[in-house]
């Protein structure tokens, strides 16, 4: 394929050969679909991140301070899995792409499902059984 | 449109972080500046991407913006491990 300038948007750059490594490049279309799932991910580990600073400013009258913590402390480990996990998927899927693989499977995608439904859970639990 | 979210999200968490300076202080302030920077990167980076995008689709060929990528990922971590820091040992001023 046509090797263009950096200038035009297409064709690699150091960095790019670096990071992607050999194959052939995919429809471009497919490659800015990639990047559109990375920044869903990345606004999901933010309101991640946003959750767990509400829950420890916020809540100071529903929860005692430790349970607050470790419920802030929850969502702010999950949004840092997310949030780092999404840029190795970013990367193993514009690599399967290139090299014409199947699809890695997404690993974060039960990451977040379970996170989110043990601290959905808890919440939930502490809630009920606090008394009134 | 998809980087334009991401803009209006890092915004919004930039004013929630702004929250907890009540509580901990000028260190969450570290917290709303990397928010802030990283969204305004994006900002004034926006033109040079949709032209990228228009150029790679037109010559059917278009380089993957690694370090764009990289960057908005290693914000949203580093803004994680200085919650997670903020929470565990910067003290609640009363």
């Amino acid at each position: 394929m046509e090797n263009f300038s950096a200038r035009s948007g297409g064709g690699r750059t150091g960095l790019s050969d670096r990071v992607l490594g050999g194959g052939t490049e995919p429809d471009p279309r497919f490659t800015l679909a990639n990047e559109r799932t990375f920044l869903a991910w990345i606004r999901t580990s933010l309101a991640l991140l946003a959750g767990g600073v509400a829950v420890e400013a916020f809540m100071a009258d529903l929860f005692g301070p430790e349970m607050r913590k470790t419920v802030a402390l929850l969502l702010l480990v999950l949004a840092l899995l997310i949030g780092g996990g999404s840029f190795f998927r970013w990367l193993n899927v514009e690599r399967s792409m290139r090299r014409k693989d199947p699809l890695p499977l997404p690993w974060i995608a039960p990451v977040l499902a379970i996170g989110g439904g043990l601290v959905a859970a808890i919440m939930a639990i502490f809630v009920l059984v606090r008394p009134s | 449109m998809a980087w334009g979210r991401t803009t209006l999200s890092l915004t919004v968490a930039a004013a929630i972080f702004l929250r907890w300076m009540p509580h901990h202080g000028w260190f969450s302030a570290t917290l709303v500046a990397t928010s802030a920077v990283t969204a305004l990167a994006i900002n004034l980076t926006r033109k040079r991407r949709f032209h990228r995008a228009i150029t790679g689709i037109k010559h059917e060929a278009i380089r993957p913006d690694v370090a764009s990528i990289a960057y908005v990922a290693a914000s949203v971590v580093v803004l994680a491990c200085l919650g997670i820091f903020t929470v565990l040992l910067i003290p609640v001023e009363q």
